[in-house]
């Protein structure tokens, strides 16, 4: 994978329960409620109580109609359900600010979404072992604009037109988390609309 | 690692205050006249004390302001006399009087990151938090001190913290049964909080404790333990590299008898928390004495390394990797 080795990008293994913890918010997109279901069996096997459990779920189309309902009917405290990614953050954000420390945080999705969830819980100075996150669904990236800072989202290919600017940018491998966005950086400055092919590559 | 101590400087003592009973204050600044080197809260200074048989070195916390250059503080508690270090300073320093000390090292660091700072401190284990106040004075993150000491008497620091800080400092007199609810003050902390502990051993186990039991995360505990490497059983040690034997005394480490010997040994607590001392066991004939916070049980039990600031061994034959 073309981002392997980049320090800045955040370290993702399959969910497990902390046990360790006092509240576990579980945080999941589309195809990340499967991990999110092993997740939540697993809590229920190692005696973390129902009413610790918290869960908040994008229904996505990338999730099979079995999995949507399962997230729907899941064995915790609280299921709030979204249809996209803005409103839970939203949510997400205000149950931070109410939380308490022991919370621990799963966040299971595709990489995009993620990265969204992580800079959230960054402001509130979550840790790297307060937060456990499984990477799943499309690679797709978000991309930050250098020139106009527009954020340019589900970027497959390689080379991408801005969404602000309407410049040709090249998706770096530098990942930012503040940003929670992959660089994007003007292609053609020397011979404008010249471009090399375009192809998908963040599939 | 690059830190090293081996650089002293030279401070005269300007004042000495008897704080309480046990505790005095002193005054240090730059025999030269220049200002001291920078250092943030939370940070030790290495005291270079040359006594009439022997060289003590011994960390102490800096209470003095960060903002303030011009001189360091430091507080001593006369420990137990077969421990050179405090009892010198007790006894033979006087102001006017030069000493040497190493550039300040940090190892309880204010996280920068927090959102609140909550900070325990009993007895003499104020003088590793006062310099961080005084920091978090600075800032704009809420913090809050929760302060245990024996009673009026003891309470030097106390009337001289809640001047400067106000209703951020919360007292507690033992002498009045007053105690502080640890459980209760970890227990429903907005995310984010970070907690410092500096005082006797059981106070720093129980905020500990009760933070892992509040479910809170290692990254956001934080804790001062310096020991004072205790005394033991005299016992030999071979320093392979340097090819010398060494005979190492009951109420010396095994680190003050290498470094009397003229060899140079990294360090940089002295209190068996940094880990930079540490050394690998070559051969042990008995067995060894782990004194440190820094090793796990399974590098102690191995018997492959020791903290040369602290630990001992006992037996016949010892063989370190210096
Ligand atoms: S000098 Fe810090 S552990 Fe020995």
């Amino acid at each position: 994978m073309l981002i392997r080795g980049i320090k800045s990008k955040p370290v993702y293994t399959p969910l497990a329960p902390d046990l360790g913890g006092r509240t576990h918010l579980m945080v999941g997109f589309g195809v990340g409620a499967e991990p999110l279901a092993r997740l939540i069996a697993d809590c229920a096997l190692a005696g973390v109580k129902k009413s610790s459990r918290q869960l908040l779920y994008v229904t996505d189309k990338s999730a099979s109609p079995e999995m949507r309902e399962a997230m729907q009917n899941a064995d915790v405290e609280q299921v709030r359900l979204f249809s996209d990614s803005a409103s839970l953050l939203t949510q997400f954000e205000a149950i931070l600010q109410a939380a308490t420390m022991g919370t621990r945080l799963y966040v299971s999705g595709p990489e995009a979404f993620m990265g969204l969830v992580m800079r959230i819980a960054d402001r509130f100075n979550l840790n790297r072992d307060e937060i456990r996150a499984e990477e799943c669904g499309s690679p797709a990236r978000r991309v930050h604009c250098i020139h106009c800072r527009a954020a340019t989202e589900d970027v497959t290919t390689n080379i991408v037109q801005c969404v602000g600017c309407q410049r040709w940018l090249v998706v770096r491998d530098h990942y930012s988390r503040r940003l929670a966005a992959y660089m994007g950086v003007m292609i053609d400055a020397e011979v404008p609309g010249e471009l090399p092919p375009i192809e998908e590559v963040f599939v | 690692m690059s830190r090293s101590h081996s650089h002293t400087f030279a401070v005269t003592v300007t004042a000495i205050t008897q704080v309480t009973p046990l505790i005095k204050h002193f005054v240090l600044k730059a025999s030269d006249g220049s200002q001291l080197p920078a250092f943030s809260g939370g940070s030790h200074v290495i005291v270079v004390m040359k006594g009439a048989s022997r060289v003590h070195r011994n960390p102490y916390s800096l209470l003095s302001s960060p903002s303030d250059l011009s001189s360091y503080e430091i507080a001593v508690r006369r420990a137990d006399p077969t421990r050179g270090g405090s009892v010198f300073m007790h006894d033979h320093v006087t102001v006017g009087m030069q000493l040497e000390i190493a550039h300040p090292v940090n190892l309880f660091q204010l996280d920068k990151l927090a959102r609140k700072h909550v900070l325990f401190a009993g007895g003499v284990g104020i003088t590793a938090i006062a310099a961080q106040l005084e920091d978090l004075k600075m800032g704009s993150v809420h913090y809050e001190l929760h302060y245990s000491v024996r009673g009026p008497e003891h309470a030097a620091f106390a009337d001289r913290l809640v001047k400067r800080h106000g209703d951020r400092v919360r007292i507690y007199h033992d002498s009045a049964d007053q105690r502080i609810d640890i459980e209760g003050l970890v227990a429903a902390q907005p995310l984010g909080t970070h907690v410092y502990v500096c005082g006797p051993t059981p106070m720093i186990d129980r905020v500990i404790a009760s933070a892992r039991a509040a479910g809170w995360a290692n990254s956001h505990i934080h804790w001062e333990q310096f020991s004072a490497p205790p005394v033991g059983e005299p016992f030999d040690v071979f320093l392979q590299r340097s090819n010398i034997t060494l005979s190492v005394p009951p109420d010396q480490s095994l680190l003050e008898a290498i470094e009397d010997a003229g060899i140079d040994a990294p360090y940089l607590c002295r209190g068996g928390v940094c880990g930079e001392c540490k050394c690998r066991v070559l051969e042990v004939d008995g067995v060894l004495v782990h004194n440190d916070n820094y090793l796990s049980s399974e590098e102690k039990a191995s018997g492959a390394l020791i903290m040369p600031c602290v630990s001992r061994a006992q037996g016949k034959k010892l063989v370190i990797d210096l």
